[in-house]
């Protein structure tokens, strides 16, 4: 029995036939998959050993936690694991007795709350009691006890000379076997799979669930038939099944409801939750600057600067991306106009095309950009337009204004602005600025091809 | 996308489609929908005598009994809008269909952010303005589009470059899904905000062609299948 620490702690895989225990036994152990799926099989012909290491491990072993987060698929509330985990820290303790096996090493790693709960499945057992059955403290404890007290007890009867036929065994244990296989539904899966949707999970499911039913029904089956002829085995099928047929006509409908009412609550939830986070935001942001647009509503200046900020902020949080990459270069420079902005007053409106990823040179271009907008917002005095194009070949950033416009030549020498911050600055990355400045306004041009960066000039 | 502006447009032709062809002389008479009744009334203030307001509506069906009963030549469409299915302006336009070929819609956004606003594009808005706009530069906007043009921001215009791509189109493209090498260059020029009057000059063409490629554009916006918009549609169920 092995314990060592580089080993990947005893969990069951996600990778798996029946529950993933030979793959997280061979992940364990590091051996092949195939070899333990094949040992346990051909130690399952040796008196049904395997099949009882089997289900043993199988009750036991916890899965992957991975395996549970990415089948639960929803972001569980922040609460909700830390109830789960106290609630599973107990049973969790009396593992490491009852399977040494497993060492310390697989006890650190064992993701408590990883088996047959997701944390949002711990919420489903306070909306319903039935699922709460499942929810039993040692209900693992309590399965072993029985199977083990099961198998002593036959073990017994044999020894006192009852002869516990092979007949009789066979169809129990498929009885036995099928309720279990039904019962995996009921397990991590049992969420992503109903509750999600999700084709592949669902059919997997139903297969299994029909693979319980049927060897359910046949060692049903061949139990009852044992004891008269085929003929009278086929009528009393056909009643259990009519009979089943009602029961399930009655129950459907409070099923269905039931599912309903889950649904709807799980709804509720999620939507309670957004709610309180867009309320918190409102209020840490909104809500502040409507207070101080009121404080200063008599500086006109002040008022419009708020409103800009706030303005921008919202659209960010509202609109964003959250599968972007942030620190691109679109956000750099809209980051500097809203610095400009925050700056001088005036508005700086920015429109991005593309997007590139952030280099050396590139800071020279967003510094270049952020002097030729501090310009244009201080010479221009009106609204700044701001548009980045960003591709594979080169990036272009055009900063135009509408002021009254300058001559370069114009500019005194000590001047360092423009022929320092934005044309030298450019130059010296590689790449160029043109400055184009009529009556109607100035228009700052900044190029930056891709060649360059790609030879990283600094 | 089947809200295409064309199709049914001619269902109730009771006008003639020329009101764009006197507009000079005769004001233009626009309905002003949108659900702030202090928007509404602010917007009545700023704009020019030349522009009659004939109605106004709070709500999707509101809108769509005024439009229909007035029949204006210019619609000033709030983008969202309370009411209805829940499609906001959108709706409005499309249960104005039938009068696409006489009304022409102008989308108002309180944002200038384009996932607000190509979907009343694409339903057959000719244009859109931002409310922070100037009451001067509504105006122009609001004859432009009673002209029969198209009205580009500059941030719709950065939208489509980014939808379309800022590569020219090959002659083996379909032509809705790119735009051609003028397109590109009068959308970059919008984009980085230029009036029509500053592209003409810069591009050495006449104002009428920058209204002609602009127009051509908006018309590959509203028809375009291109993935980048049939994704972005679908993500907001548009389709």
């Amino acid at each position: 029995m092995t314990t060592l620490p580089a080993r990947p702690p005893l969990a069951r895989s996600s990778d798996r036939v029946i529950a993933g225990v030979c793959s997280g036994l061979a992940a364990h152990l590091g051996w092949p998959v195939k070899n333990v799926r094949l040992g346990m099989v051909l130690a399952s012909f040796a008196g049904g050993a395997g099949l009882v290491f089997y289900a043993w491990l199988w009750i036991m072993v916890p899965t992957a936690d991975e395996a549970a987060r990415r089948n639960a698929r929803r972001p569980a509330s922040p609460i909700a694991p830390a109830v789960s985990q106290l609630s599973r820290s107990s049973p969790a303790q009396g593992k490491t007795v009852g399977a040494p096996a497993q060492g310390t090493a697989s006890d650190g790693g064992m993701p408590a709350g990883a088996d047959g709960f997701s944390p949002d499945s711990t919420e489903g057992t306070a909306a319903s009691p039935w699922f709460r059955v499942r929810g039993m403290r040692y209900g693992k404890e309590i399965l072993l006890g029985c199977g083990l007290l099961l198998v002593a007890g036959i073990m017994i009867a044999q020894l006192l000379g009852v002869d516990v036929s092979l007949g009789t065994l066979i169809p129990a244990a498929a009885v036995l076997g099928g309720a279990s296989i039904a019962w995996m539904q009921l397990d991590e899966t049992r969420r992503a799979g109903l509750v999600d949707k999700t084709k592949a999970d669902q059919a997997g499911g139903w297969g299994r669930l029909a693979a319980g039913l049927a060897l359910v029904v046949a060692g049903v089956l061949v139990m009852v038939s044992g004891s008269g002829s085929w003929e009278q085995t086929w009528l009393a099928l056909l009643a259990s099944v009519a009979v089943l047929g009602g029961v399930v006509l009655v129950l459907l409908p409070w099923a269905l409801k039931f599912w309903r009412d889950l649904e709807a609550e799980r709804a509720g939830r999620i939507r309670e939750t957004e709610r309180a986070e867009i309320a918190a935001h409102l209020h840490d942001s909104v809500l502040q600057t409507l207070a101080l647009i009121q404080r200063r509503a008599a500086n006109e200046h002040d008022v419009v600067r708020l409103a800009r900020a706030q303005e921008r902020e919202l659209r960010g949080w509202l609109f964003q991306d959250p599968g972007r990459e942030s620190g691109q270069l679109s956000d750099r420079i809209k980051a500097a106009a809203a610095e400009v902005e925050d700056l001088l007053g005036n508005a700086v409106e920015v429109v991005t095309v593309g997007d590139a990823a952030m280099t050396e040179a590139h800071e020279a271009l967003v510094q270049a950009s952020r002097e030729a907008m501090l310009n244009a917002s201080r010479h221009g005095g009106g609204t700044v337009s701001v548009y980045l194009e960003a591709s594979d070949g080169q990036a272009e950033v055009f900063i135009k204004d509408r002021g009254p416009g300058f001559a370069l030549g114009d500019v005194p020498a000590d001047r360092l602005g423009i022929r320092e911050s934005i044309i030298g600055r450019m130059k010296r990355h590689g790449g160029s600025a043109a400055i184009l400045s009529t009556g109607d306004g100035t228009e700052v041009r900044l190029r930056l091809p891709a060649a360059e960066l790609a030879e990283g000039k600094p | 996308m089947n809200t295409n502006p064309r199709t049914g447009a001619n269902g109730t032709g009771t006008q003639p489609a020329s009101t764009g062809a006197g507009r000079e002389a005769n004001s233009v008479r626009v309905v002003i929908v949108d659900d702030h009744a202090i928007f509404r009334s602010g917007l009545k203030a700023d704009l020019h005598d030349s522009i009659q307001v004939v109605g106004e509506a709070a709500t999707v069906e509101q809108a769509i009994a005024v439009i229909a009963e007035k029949r204006p030549d210019v619609v000033l469409l709030d983008v969202h809008l309370p009411g209805g299915l829940g499609g906001g302006g959108r709706e409005v336009i499309a249960g104005s269909a039938a009068l696409l070929s006489t009304t022409r819609f102008l989308a108002l956004s309180v944002s200038d952010a384009a996932e607000d606003v190509v979907a009343v594009i694409r339903a057959g808005a000719r244009g859109y303005v931002t409310k922070t706009i100037s009451g001067a530069e509504i105006t122009d906007a609001v004859h432009r589009v009673a002209g029969g043009d198209a009205v580009f921001s500059p941030r719709l215009a950065g939208f489509v470059l980014d939808a379309f791509g800022t590569a020219p189109a090959d002659i083996a493209d379909d032509e809705l899904d790119k735009l051609s090498a003028r397109e590109l260059e009068v959308m970059r020029l919008i984009a980085r905000g230029y009036s029509y009057k500053e592209v003409a000059k810069e591009l050495f063409i006449s104002i009428k062609t920058v209204e002609t490629h602009v127009s051509a554009v908006l018309r590959k916006l509203q028809l375009s299948s291109r993935h980048e918009l049939t994704k972005w549609a679908a993500e907001r169920r548009l389709l």
